[in-house]
């Protein structure tokens, strides 16, 4: 019960803020160039998706996020919410209230995954939109003729969902670390660069910035398997750094 | 509750570098129902102090008893009846007045229609839609107000509120607070470098300097110590007779070779000085020193607004 109270207190927080707007936008922004890549070069897509229309397109959809736009907006989405607190001055109110140190940390890690939520159902929603509204401005391409397959979309966004648990608590660690939201974008960038710099290391299912493309690769062989080791990796990473980043909130000096 | 201790400190030290203490055994006692004035100039630990009695800072030496209980066993017991204000506004400034409040009317477990009352209280009640970054500094600092005292709070701690108010606003959060405190009963612990600005609304004062706590009492108390303050330094050749001659008139002490009475007026040292050189005593130097308390005093009303 105090746990939903204080995650209502977050998700009030996040009215008209930056965050907000960023997972409106990111959902926004590859399904709208989609839109109209289809609309101006319908030569070039018509048969490009005429076997499987949805399939391709989401697969497509979710290869332009998934390389690099996502693990950025993952590193973004961590860096703002926190930062609400810190632009604000508002870490020494949230401190002083009647809230336990757990409910501070989680109930603000679980607004990030809500909006991160927030974003790949947006998203899903976006894609599905601009594939409809193509095919009603131009009924050659076969949209309307074919059906979502649901399930392979469901398990192509649960996996791609795991994928990102590790930068994402490792990106809410630094976040809550450092004040400036330079440094752990920053930081977080870096890495990001590093993963897609290093892909061909035989090391890389080990590497939480370059889990997203393993699991899109992953979806695209069709390997049917729900979780990768990658994906089980990334796991394991979320675990370890929520439960440093909680003992690192719990335990520092000064507070606010 | 009378006469209970709302806020009880014992030997609280702090140091944010080793070597230099923030805060050196400060041992402070605020009664239920008093205001409670912490006056000390810019960076004598009064900030500090509250930061740690709210649980901003980690304790590191002493003990912190809020209502009777320690504090980090209750913390949030102890923080459900206590409201704060620590330095500047923190209020989201994306949102407006009323979400600020309802922010923070889950956590504290209020009725809906407590936003609205405080609001009022505070004087904010027609702001609207209008976002808190659009707010004058008096008008957040306001809202911060409402915000501390959203819940009705047994314990207000306040740190600086009138920081950054026109002189109506101080007036106004000045008779605020008194309000709360005779209608209310609401403890009150407010802080502020301005010895006037204290002395108009508190019941109580303790004045912290250099990290430690030198004055505590009542506000009578305290106007009866700053009287006695000021000490008459006399230096002469030979300070057995100096101090035969001058004890039948005044309460003399000594220290190495200087005695010290307590200053009266200019024209008393004169007399003095008269008085020792007719008994053919050579006077090296008669001077006033302010005590180190007096000193602060200075430097407190020095900042008069």
């Amino acid at each position: 019960m105090n746990f939903i109270t204080s995650t209502r207190a977050e998700l009030l927080k996040t009215k008209r803020s930056a965050a907000f707007w960023l997972s409106v936008l990111g959902a926004l922004f590859i399904p709208a160039i989609f839109f109209l890549m289809y609309y101006f070069k319908p030569e070039v897509f018509i048969p490009m998706l005429k076997e499987d229309p949805w399939r391709i397109h989401f697969i497509r959809g979710w290869q332009s996020l998934s390389a690099f736009l996502l693990p950025m907006f993952i590193i973004l989405i961590c860096s703002l919410i926190p930062q609400i607190e810190f632009k604000n001055n508002t870490w020494k109110q949230v401190f002083a209230s009647p809230q336990s140190y757990g409910n501070i940390f989680f109930s603000k890690f679980l607004t990030i995954h809500l909006m991160i939520l927030f974003c790949f159902l947006l998203f899903t929603l976006f894609m599905i939109f601009s594939a409809l509204l193509v095919n009603l401005f131009n009924n050659k391409f076969s949209f309307s003729d074919n059906s979502i397959d649901f399930a392979a979309l469901f398990k192509l966004i649960f996996k791609t969902y795991v994928s990102i648990l590790g930068i994402s608590a490792i990106q809410y660690w630094l976040s809550l670390r450092f004040k400036n939201f330079i440094a752990p974008i920053g930081i977080g960038l870096g890495f990001l660069i590093t993963s897609l710099i290093i892909m061909q290391w035989e090391h890389i299912f080990k590497v939480p910035y370059a889990f997203p493309i393993l699991t899109l690769s992953s979806a695209m062989n069709n390997a049917g398997k729900w979780l990768e080791n990658h994906e089980l990796n990334s796991i394991g990473y979320f675990v370890v750094f929520t439960f440093i980043a909680f003992l690192d909130l719990k335990f520092r000096k000064e507070k606010g | 509750m009378t006469n209970s201790k709302i806020i009880e400190t014992n030997n609280l030290s702090f140091s944010f570098k080793k070597g230099s203490k923030t805060l050196d055994n400060v041992n402070m006692s605020v009664t239920a129902g008093s205001i409670y004035g912490f006056l000390g100039p810019n960076g004598a630990g009064k900030t500090t102090t509250l930061r740690l009695l709210i649980g901003l800072l980690r304790n590191q030496h002493g003990s912190i008893k809020l209502f009777g209980q320690e504090f980090y066993q209750h913390r949030l017991e102890v923080l459900k009846k206590t409201g704060s204000l620590i330095e500047q506004p923190s209020l989201y400034q994306h949102l407006t007045a009323k979400e600020n409040l309802e922010v923070y009317r889950g956590i504290y477990d209020c009725e809906k229609k407590r936003i609205g009352e405080v609001l009022e209280l505070v004087d904010l009640n027609k702001t609207g839609s209008k976002k808190t970054k659009q707010f004058s500094l008096g008008m957040k600092q306001r809202l911060s107000i409402a915000v501390a005292l959203l819940h009705n709070p047994e314990l207000l701690i306040l740190d600086e509120p009138t920081n950054g108010l026109d002189p109506n606003g101080i007036i106004e959060t000045r008779e605020l607070l008194k309000k709360m405190n005779r209608e209310n009963g609401t403890t009150i612990l407010v802080s502020s470098h301005l010895l006037p600005e204290v002395e108009k609304m508190a019941s109580h004062v303790g004045i912290i300097h250099q990290g430690k706590l030198l004055f505590q009492g009542s506000l009578p108390e305290l106007q009866l110590l700053k009287k006695k303050q000021t000490i008459l330094e006399i230096e002469t050749n030979d300070l057995p007779r100096t101090m035969d001659i001058l004890k039948s008139k005044f309460e003399i002490q000594h220290s190495a070779n200087i005695v010290l009475i307590p200053f009266k007026d200019n024209a008393t040292n004169a007399a003095i000085n008269k008085m020792l050189v007719e008994q053919g005593i050579d006077v090296y130097s008669i001077h006033s020193r302010h005590s180190d308390l007096e000193q602060l005093f200075m430097d407190i009303t020095a900042n008069n607004i």
